[in-house]
């Protein structure tokens, strides 16, 4: 008995499903963009108008998410609103769209921080700022849906483009740097994830760029192998993993709030999907080759990730770290292909999508009220910041993934499942948390506790707009984290399948 | 008496009540009110305190019907609910991944978790007066209500899943209370000791959990329970797994050598400090050990490892306490003491003894912890070298403080002494010397610690202060003495042993394969004989004030700064870790980020746009970005036909 004939069957019937939903959910935001160039931006009242507009965009896409989510979850197991238009036949690329419980959790997420991202803008941004991030998230929405490695690789550009304006209009004073070795590391990332999929493309029989029917494509081991190393690179890169992380933390400290949320929470998930799905799913036999590197770069990320954010000073770097320390986590769960890691892998990512969130919004009015990064230069500052400070204990926990909330439970299931096959390495990842945890108890006691210094003695404690965004996340991070189980299923469905699938 | 009428009538409501229901209903009382108090009160005092305080007493009534339930009959019932539960598809054994949480009842869980809602209970009635003045009481009350929370989850839990969720809670719940006075530099600090040192073992905790569940695919306790020898783990991975319990334990309940955070802890609130050393977080380590006794019962050498780490620990304590010149802090040590006795006594075997110990020590712990706060709040210093001829003014905190002396120090007939005596008695069957020798030296130096503090006290006269007048000194009234003076109550009852009948509470916690201990004349000789002659010479030396000999100096500075132990903890995270992240900034910065920025310089036109893109109007790059996308695809589209035509 296989695994897959071991699952238990499902009574869908794919056919109900309306099978324009993915395209809406692409493209609407592009659409929205588009709208916006053409909205006069002249008087207060017009400039509100855009703002509105953006919000209702983003929200629409998060309706179509939630509204796809509960339709989905009836078909676990194989891809859903499957979607194929014809589209350059000619080489075998086709317009093919698809989610399974691996994308369908994630797309869910990033439709949420995308909004959350327009809710926290500052209302004095342009209309270029609101269409840049819409045609971001048309450009991450593509890559979490596309069955079509062409496709994948021209949303995955469509991202790059969108986030380098983002970080170089509208960051902080050494914003430019950032934006160039953003774009830099990316476009070479992106260089190797077009090599890959080339020479995927031209060893393969069949001349087709379609994920699933080169699924079953047998190649040699060799190629096989490099193929699966060039697309680990990429996503490594993305992911960021040791030693490719440094743009990630320059970028995470000079974008703008609404930005670094969006960079923090949505981006580098690109990264952890793509492992996921490409490297775990499409070529697993040849990842299980090079796991042993895989694991040490895991350990590596997380254990430098943790160092390195203990005697940092700068407030947003240090939430680029533990970003990097979790992604290293999700990273040791792809090398250890264990159903339970995996699970525990998609679950650590949309936790952490929804921490960075949360912690990048509260830097950000921490930042703004004291008009410093430097923790040392902090200090007392719960008697003035009381709601402040209760929401950052929140996401400090929720971030070394304290129980109850929604870290937890991914750290966890990574840890139970890699385990078995990693005696070494995954005890060496728990002191990462370990460190991580410390490093983020302390930054409390050095922003809120002990004596006020004279400078901060006259800010004011969050607003509503800060309160609704923090507290709108933090809800998502305690749902998850008490009832794990609402995602838990489709998510387990679709990575039982992914692994069973095998694949060469 | 209620408990003895309830369970002696024959068949009544008792027999047919489940009692994990009603140990749900304990459970689930605190956090309801916490949350009532966030949603509606959270802006009145005294709603907020009245909501606690009326919860916790229904928890109480809750916790008190398990224990008569139990009583009657002794049962393991376990109510059990998937917190998440998957398919995984792995061949062979269980093809399912369960976590589940819930409620056990049994005896062992009824005792404890009726110890910590009724010391929640009572600190909570202290706190009501003692947090009058202050800052934050809302908040305390939410922190005390958390505690209870957490602590009663250890006790209930079902599973090593649920216990790693409640132990995480503990951590956050001691820092929530140790941190209570936050604008104070050294209690923000203690806060961040003690929730590391937590963590630590959480993550221990966490590791077992992954152990256990790659072992046994299995979490829950009472299966578990049988399988420990079973042979499906060696000696060795029993003894690992044990080793993992044993840390988490040891971070909780301030063992050597992870005990640096216990003295900071007493800078949290008096009512906090006594719940955390009584029946708080201090005391889950020794809780979780009981509870996993199967396992350690199951590795011999996991048996010596507790039995020497509770003796070094035990020994330890009580001589810092013996040392130590702030009051909270001297009375934190004699905690660890108890704790290090506690594990030891597990150790060698005396399950019940040990855990008998755990419930006697609760109430004078508490109980000395309140008066301690009093006397703070009156003279206005936590020195012991600044304090003296309280006994004129408080006579009422005296008498009871007192009481919790005798108690703690183990002189008959209170408390402590019923439970010594079944450790020591265990340790003469052994026939071990060194147990004994080490056993006799904890009650002898415990006895002194303790009546060294009440010497220091409340004999000779108040030290003169500048601004301070002793004669405004005032004894408490009010429901300050109405908790102290019940948790008196109970700490001069809670260990008399109804002989052998089913209502001994020692009889009533068992362990399968672990013998009923029983008391020996001698043992208590002993033990009463060691504890009147430490109180004794404890008395001699400190209520005359006898001056320590020169060449004692240096020990005593040695001690009372627990030999320097918390110092370099401290020194190695700043001269290690601290310098260890520093060189790898450096390393990142200069040789990782160096070699990025080559990949960025060597993009060639990196160089010039900088200056332009400031320039450039977002609109212009918009259309840009578009017209590039469209281009990348026709270039792919004609680069990869050409490429096929070539194919």
């Amino acid at each position: 008995m296989t695994l897959l004939e071991a699952i238990p069957t499902t009574t869908a019937t794919p056919a109900a499903l309306p099978t324009l939903l993915l395209s809406a959910l692409i493209w609407v935001p592009a659409l929205g963009a588009l709208a916006l160039l053409f909205f006069p931006s002249r008087t207060e009242l017009q400039r509100q108008r855009i703002r509105s507009f953006g919000i209702a965009t983003t929200a629409l896409v998060l309706a179509f998410a939630i509204f796809m989510w509960y339709g989905f979850r009836d078909q676990s197991g194989t891809y859903a609103y499957e979607e194929t238009r014809t589209w350059l036949s000619a080489i075998g690329s086709s317009y093919h769209l698809g989610v399974d419980g691996v994308s369908m959790p994630l797309l869910l997420m990033s439709a949420f921080l995308f909004l959350f991202a327009v809710l926290s803008s500052s209302r004095e941004q342009s209309k270029e700022y609101l269409a840049l991030l819409l045609v971001l998230e048309t450009g991450v929405n593509g890559v979490f849906v596309s069955l079509d490695y062409l496709l994948f690789f021209l949303f995955w550009q469509m991202q790059a483009v969108p986030m380098f304006l983002l970080i170089a209009r509208f960051g902080g004073r050494r914003r430019l740097a950032a934006a160039w070795k953003f774009l830099a590391v990316d476009i070479a990332g992106s260089g190797v994830l077009l090599l890959a999929i080339l020479i995927l493309y031209f060893k393969a029989p069949v001349r087709t760029f379609d994920i699933v029917a080169l699924h079953d494509v047998v190649l040699p081991t060799a190629i096989a192998t490099l193929i699966a190393w060039l697309f680990f690179i990429a996503f490594a890169v993305k992911l960021p993993a040791f030693p490719f992380h440094t743009w990630f933390i320059d970028a995470q400290a000079e974008a703008s709030a609404p930005v670094a949320l969006i960079l923090g929470g949505v981006l580098v998930k690109l990264g952890g999907y793509g492992l996921i799905r490409v490297d775990v799913g499409e070529f697993q036999t040849a990842l299980h080759n090079f796991a042993g590197a895989v694991v040490v770069i895991a350990v590596v990320t997380v254990l430098w990730s943790a160092i390195a954010v203990l005697a940092q000073d700068d407030l947003r770097r240090v939430v680029g770290y533990v970003v990097m320390s979790h992604m290293g986590l999700v990273l040791l769960a792809a090398a250890t292909a264990a159903p339970v890691a995996l699970n525990g892998a998609i679950v650590l990512m949309i936790a952490d999508g929804l921490t960075a969130g949360m912690l990048v919004l509260l830097v950000a009015a921490i930042v703004e009220r004291t008009g410093t990064h430097s923790i040392h230069a902090m200090g007392g500052m719960a008697g003035r910041m009381g709601k402040g400070a209760v929401l950052w204990i929140f996401a400090a926990l929720a971030a070394i993934g304290f129980p109850g909330l929604a870290g937890f439970v991914g750290q966890l299931l990574i840890a139970v499942g890699a385990y078995p096959s990693h005696r070494i390495a995954t005890p060496l990842a728990l002191v990462g948390v370990l460190l991580v945890a410390g490093a983020m108890i302390v930054t409390v006691q050095r922003i809120f506790f002990g004596n006020i210094s004279e400078r901060h003695g006259r800010i004011r404690d969050l607003g509503t707009l800060e309160l609704a965004t923090t507290i709108g996340l933090l809800s998502l991070i305690v749902l998850l984290g008490v009832l794990p189980a609402i995602l838990m299923d489709s998510i387990n469905f679709s990575v039982i399948t992914l692994l069973s699938r095998g694949g060469g | 008496m209620t408990l003895i009428l309830l369970a002696a009538a024959p068949k009544g409501p008792l027999d047919t009540w489940s009692p994990t229901l009603l140990a749900q209903f304990a459970l689930l009382l605190p956090l309801i009110a916490l949350l009532v108090i966030l949603a509606f009160t959270i802006d009145s005092r005294r709603a907020s305190a009245a909501i606690s305080i009326l919860f916790t007493l229904a928890s109480v009534i809750c916790a008190l019907l398990v224990v008569a339930i139990e009583l009657a009959h002794p049962l393991h019932l376990e109510r059990p609910a998937t917190f998440l539960q998957f398919f995984t598809g792995q061949s062979g054994g269980a093809s399912e991944f369960t976590l589940q949480w819930g409620v056990l009842s049994d005896p062992l869980a009824a005792t404890v978790g009726l110890a910590v809602v009724l010391v929640s209970l009572l600190v909570q009635i202290y706190a009501l007066s003692f947090m009058r003045r202050e800052d934050g009481v809302v908040r305390f009350f939410c922190a005390l209500l958390f505690a209870t929370f957490a602590m009663l989850g250890v006790t209930l839990s079902v599973s090593y899943f649920e216990m790693l969720l409640f132990f995480g809670m503990v951590t956050l719940s001691s820092y929530l209370l140790i941190a209570h006075w936050w604008q104070r530099e050294e209690a923000a600090a203690a806060a961040v000791r003690a929730f590391i040192i937590s963590a630590i073992g959480d993550l221990a905790l966490l590791a077992a959990v992954a152990y256990i569940y790659l072992r046994f695919n299995e979490l829950n306790f009472q299966t578990l329970a049988g399988q420990y020898v079973s042979g499906r783990i060696g000696a060795n991975g029993l003894f690992a797994i044990a080793i993992l319990i044993f840390i988490a334990a040891a971070a909780k309940s301030a063992l050597f050598p992870l005990h640096a955070w216990l003295p900071g802890s007493a800078q949290a609130p008096a009512p906090a400090a006594a719940l955390l050393h009584s029946a708080g977080g201090a005391l889950c380590g020794v809780y979780l050990i009981a509870r996993t006794y199967g396992l350690f019962h199951a590795s011999p050498r996991a048996l010596a490892l507790l039995a020497i780490a509770g003796g070094i620990s035990a020994l330890l304590g009580v001589l810092w306490a013996l040392f130590q010149d702030n009051l909270k802090r001297a009375i934190a040590y004699t905690t660890m003491g108890e704790l290090g006795l506690m594990v030891l006594a597990l150790g060698i075997g005396a399950y019940g003894a040990g855990v008998f110990e755990l419930f006697t020590h609760a109430w004078p712990k508490a109980l000395l912890f309140l008066a301690a706060g009093v006397i703070i709040r009156e003279l206005r210093t936590e020195r012991l070298s600044e304090m003296g001829g309280l006994w004129r003014r408080m006579r009422f905190t005296g008498s009871v403080m007192l009481i919790a002396i005798a108690a703690a120090a183990g002189i008959p007939p209170f408390s402590t002494f019923w439970s010594k005596d079944t450790i020591m008695s265990k340790a003469l069957a052994l026939k071990s010397p060194l147990t004994i020798a080490v056993i006799v030296a904890v009650t002898f130096l415990g006895a002194m610690a303790l009546v060294r503090i009440f010497a220091l006290a409340f004999t000779g006269e108040t030290a003169r202060r500048r601004r301070f007048e002793p004669d405004r000194i005032r004894d408490v009234g009010g429901r300050l003495a109405f908790a102290m003076s019940l948790l008196a109550i109970i700490s001069v009852v809670a260990g008399i042993r109804a002989l052998r009948s089913r209502f001994d509470l020692i009889g009533f916690i068992t362990f399968p394969g672990v013998p009923l201990p029983n008391s020996h004349y001698a043992a208590a000789g002993a033990i009463a004989v060691t504890a009147v002659l430490g109180a004794a010479v404890a008395w001699v030396i400190y209520a005359r004030r006898l001056p320590l000999p020169a060449a004692l100096q240096p020990v005593r500075r040695a001690m009372g700064e627990g030999l320097f132990i918390e110092r370099a903890y401290r020194l190695g995270a700043v001269a290690v870790l601290l310098p260890a992240s520093r060189a790898m900034g450096w390393v990142e910065t200069h040789v990782v980020d160096g070699a990025m920025e080559l990949i960025a310089e060597s993009a060639a036109f990196a160089g010039e746009p900088r200056n332009w893109l400031a320039q450039v109007r977002i609109r212009q790059l918009l259309i840009g970005l578009f017209a590039g996308i469209v281009a990348l695809g026709v270039v792919s589209i004609l680069l990869a036909g050409r490429l096929i035509g070539k194919a």
